[in-house]
């Protein structure tokens, strides 16, 4: 098996990585960088729990190669937090929202609405439906997840306006 | 909305927040598949690609001369691995021994190799590389067919049929006869018999005769079954982290299978990705054993493909059912044969459907027949409400069609007929205090069903629209549980329970403690102990965690209590009767400033020298009476007659639940087992070829609901109390499941005039049953 190491900031931070080659994004998270927030539920793109925005643009890591994000930015669910115990809007309303149950599937809907709501601050809720039609998830019905995400959207353009005001 | 005049409590019956969430947000909170263990072998499987074969040889050198694989594993090869020596592999009886195949293979997917390597991909290309020979048996798949006399045997005869995942779930007061004398496929049948059913039809103004079917279906749970088991040669100590449910039915699990003393078995419940009755033992003993046979720590995390096709999915279900009714409603029979694919193990909930089928309406005759039936099918296993959700849809079904052929309101007929407090079920056993009439009320009075009328004529000629109401519920499951609670130094409060908490049940259980110790969330920590550490407390299943877990745990807590007021009375010079605990502390009631705080409360009782003991509240319960949990829901569908889509509009959920200890996550277990019945009614469905193998085993072509898929639900939580649940709470994981395949059904026929006679109602089923597709023969009403 060979062996490469590929360098890119993950949340943040400079990282290299040693990867198989043909780990997956996905791979290299867990078993390399020690990040196991991002979950595996199906290796294929079906399910979204492995989803990590990639130079900004949402995408399954189980369908990135490791290799092809040298020099890139990953943002997982471990970087999220906007500061020492200081958790995303999203993350919050999450939890506000009983907006997740097993938790499984939770980074997934979090970085997955994030990548929503950088592009589109005040979505409908048929477009946060739609956009999180890429990630399952079996405990809560839906529901409640978006609320959660129509309530953070409504935070962080509050804040924005009142930082704007300021 | 409350039935009965709620009581006022200061913690209990409140909307809270978890309180360990944050692990969940930030990526945390550590799952099986997250475990990493120094020195780690990585399990891949080999699986049968036949659906029944006998195994002729077992050829490893090529796997094992690939760097990094180190063993490969067959079933001759457990003896190493059992205390006795014996073998579970040999002649297994049920799925949880059969570690892996020995000597045949009974369905496609069946793992019949274990391949141990350094690395995940070096394990999978060493199950590539080993060589089995297999002779391929004759097969049976079709539930009628293996029924007959002269079908292929799906599998050797089997004794001791092992029914732990249905009794995990309900505890059902049935003998259920297990099948003796000349091989069948049929591994089990249950009978009720009440009255005289041939009186019943002859008075009946209408009789609905049908067969209705329901497909095998994934639990859905987002995360892969995944065990680590770490075996200490030096020590003897067997440590294994599972995805499971019940952690101590996994240690138990081990313990039998293995023959493995509990004292050197450690059974670690890590968080878990959704289990729904899905995860329970499968893989556990597999994987400690082969920890044992390498002398290293072992890890499998199954593969989607493989979760959906090799794990233990629910049951197909094949139902007839004859019903009788009068023209004022009032029912006469019901006739019932009720038939569940087992798989090619038994273990399917024949008598769940049997009884549940029958006894959630007042029948004056009956007869149900109930069978569980073995075919070359992956066996299966427990779902949210086993079974339930397949007889709901095939007599929901059948009340509806004979309201409608006796122009009755099918709401109002449901009313009328429904169970009530003290009525007997099949089996003879009498209901206890139940809410299904409340229920039904509830839901009848809903705007969804009261403008039925004015939804349907919002009708095009191409886009008909209908509104359907079905019922469903659960007895709800026993099981005996403990718990601990401790008085901390600094006031605050440390419980401890075995159970595992999914859903969030650890914040109601702190709300539990809150409440009878008069605290306040902040002070209170759940931990969930291992099998070494935990009192004992069953699995999070059967919709009796809170129910049996939440009750010790409230004995623990007046125990604890007490225990404060006895040290406190002497030390004050009082009568415990005159003690009152708030405000974080005990004080003699009307005299605040005679009082000791909590925490020089646990000083005094843990400090050098301290006069008085420990103060640890223990709670120890066996459940005994049942609380059952009704549902009644309602769906708006909109059927395109051009291409058989139905769209889901509105949606409303009425459950009753006792009484809601945390109405937001009573909301969350309604709304989600809600969805995942609009799966089954819409599309889940394991898709076979003729000869035993899935062909839909992805999670893009088995076709779960998505955000876009399904519409707002409404919640609406009924409180109709328990008798023996905390606070008079019932189960409330269970009955949501139950009725929402039906009440799609049911909505569909009101749309379209004609009815699905198998769920789920795929465009084709639907095209067929208008006639637009195949030869018509599903009319309405036949």
């Amino acid at each position: 098996m060979s062996r490469l190491i590929v360098s890119a900031r993950i949340n943040g931070e400079a990282r290299e990585l040693l990867v198989d080659e043909r780990d997956s994004l996905l791979d290299a998270l867990r078993e390399r960088a020690g990040l196991t927030g991002t979950k595996e539920g199906c290796n294929n793109g079906n399910c979204g729990a492995c989803s990590v925005l990639l130079d900004g643009r949402l995408v399954n890591s189980c369908l990135v190669m490791a290799a092809e994000v040298e020099g890139s930015d990953v943002t997982t669910v471990e970087g999220l937090e906007l500061g020492p115990q200081q958790l995303h809007p999203l993350q919050s309303a999450f939890l506000e929202e009983a907006a997740l149950q097993c938790g499984i599937c939770t980074p997934g809907f979090l970085v997955s609405a994030k990548a929503l709501l950088d592009t589109n601050p005040d979505p409908t809720e048929h477009e946060v439906r739609f956009w999180l039609a890429g990630n399952l998830c079996r405990c809560t019905g839906y529901d409640k997840i978006i609320r959660a995400v129509m309530g953070a959207a409504e935070t962080m353009r509050n804040t924005a306006s009142s930082s704007e005001g300021a | 909305m409350t039935t009965e005049t709620r009581p006022e409590y200061s913690s209990v019956g409140k909307r809270e927040t978890r309180i360990e969430g944050a692990g969940k947000v930030t990526g945390g909170a550590i799952y099986a598949a997250d475990v990493q263990v120094p020195d780690m072998l990585h399990c891949k499987l080999v699986h049968s690609p036949h659906a029944h074969a006998r195994i002729v040889s077992i050829d490893a050198t090529k796997a094992l001369a690939i760097d990094g694989v180190e063993r490969v594993i067959v079933a001759e090869d457990f003896g190493q691995a059992v205390k006795d020596g014996s073998n579970p592999a040999i002649d297994a009886s049920n799925r949880g021994a059969a570690l892996l195949a020995h000597k045949q293979a009974v369905f496609t997917g069946e793992p019949v190799a274990a391949v141990l390597a350094e690395t995940p991909s070096a394990a999978e290309e060493g199950v590539e590389a080993v060589e089995v020979t297999y002779e391929v048996l004759p097969h049976v798949l079709d539930l009628e067919a293996a029924m007959e006399d002269g079908s292929p045997l799906a599998r050797p005869p089997v004794s001791d049929i092992d029914h732990s995942e249905e009794e995990a779930h309900v505890t059902l007061d049935v003998d259920t006869e297990e099948a003796e004398g000349k091989p069948t496929n049929v591994a089990s049948h249950v009978s009720f018999t009440r009255g005289d059913i041939e009186a019943g039809f002859a008075e009946s103004d209408v009789i609905v005769e049908r067969t209705w079917r329901s497909a095998s279906m994934h639990q859905g749970y987002i995360e892969p079954h995944a065990t680590v088991a770490d075996f200490k040669p030096a020590t003897g100590e067997l440590t294994v982290w599972a995805a499971t449910q019940g952690q101590f039915m996994v240690r138990d699990t081990i313990m039998r299978t293995l023959k493995w003393p509990e004292t050197k078995l450690r059974v670690i419940g890590c968080e878990l990705g959704g289990g729904f009755g899905g995860k329970m033992t499968l893989n556990s003993p597999l994987v400690a054993a082969l920890s044992v046979i390498a002398g290293r720590p072992v890890k499998l995390v199954l593969t989607r493909a493989e979760d959906i096709t090799a794990a233990a999915p629910a049951p197909r279900a094949m139902i007839n059912l004859k019903t009788g009714m009068k023209k004022d409603g009032s029912l006469t029979a019901i006739e019932a044969s009720v038939v569940y694919g087992a798989g090619a193990y038994p273990g399917a909930p024949a008598a769940v459907g049997a009884l549940l089928g029958t006894s959630f309406y007042k029948w004056p005759n009956l007869k149900a027949d109930g069978y569980e039936v073995l075919t070359n099918h992956v066996s299966v296993g427990a779902i949210r409400a086993p079974g339930t959700h397949n007889a709901m849809h095939a007599v929901e079904q059948n009340i509806d069609e004979m309201a409608r052929q006796l122009d009755l309101d099918a709401g109002a007929v449901r009313l009328q007929n429904v169970s009530q407090t003290g009525d007997p079920m099949a089996s003879g056993q009498e209901f206890t205090k139940i809410g299904l009439d409340e229920t039904v009320t509830q839901a009848i009075e809903h705007p969804l069903w009261k403008n039925r009328e004015a939804a349907k004529a919002e009708s095009t000629d191409t886009k008909m629209v209908g509104v359907g109401l079905a019922i469903g519920g659960w007895l709800g499951g026993l099981q005996p549980a403990a718990a601990e609670v401790m008085l901390n130094n600094d006031g605050t409060v440390n419980a401890v329970t075995g159970v595992n908490d999914i859903t969030g049940t650890n914040t109601s259980f702190a709300q539990i403690l809150a409440e009878e110790l008069n605290i306040s969330l902040d002070q209170i920590n759940i931990t969930t102990g291992d099998t070494k550490t935990a009192p004992f407390a069953g699995m999070s299943a059967g919709s009796k965690t809170l129910f049996t877990v939440g009750r010790a745990l409230r004995e623990a807590a007046i125990d604890l209590r007490e225990q404060m007021f006895e040290v406190a009375a002497d030390r004050l010079e009082a009568n415990e009767n005159d003690l009152e605990l708030k405000d974080n502390a005990v004080s003699v009631k009307g005299s605040p400033d005679q009082s000791l705080g909590m925490d020089r409360l646990a000083s005094m009782t843990t400090g050098f020298g301290a006069l008085y003991k420990p103060l640890v509240g223990s709670g120890s319960i066996a459940a005994r009476i049942q609380a059952p949990g009704f549902t009644a829901q309602l769906v708006k569908v909109e059927v395109d007659t051009d291409t058989g889509n139905v769209e889901l509009k509105d949606f409303a959920i009425v459950q009753d639940v006792g009484f809601a200890i945390n109405p937001l996550s009573v909301e969350g277990q309604m709304e989600g087992g809600a969805v995942q019945g609009m799966g089954i009614g819409l599309w889940e469905e394991y898709i076979y070829d003729d000869d035993g193998k899935l062909r839909n085993a992805g999670l893009l072509d088995y076709r779960m609901p998505t955000a876009a898929d399904v519409p707002d639900i409404e919640s609406l939580i009924v409180e109709v109390p328990s008798e023996d649940g905390p606070y008079g709470a019932r189960g409330v994981g269970e009955p949501s499941i139950t009725a929402g395949g039906a009440a799609i059904a049911n909505a569909i026929a009101d749309a379209i005039g004609a009815r699905v006679s198998e769920i789920p109602a795929t465009p084709e089923r639907v095209l067929r049953a208008l006639g637009t597709v195949g030869d018509g023969a599903e009319a309405a009403g036949s």
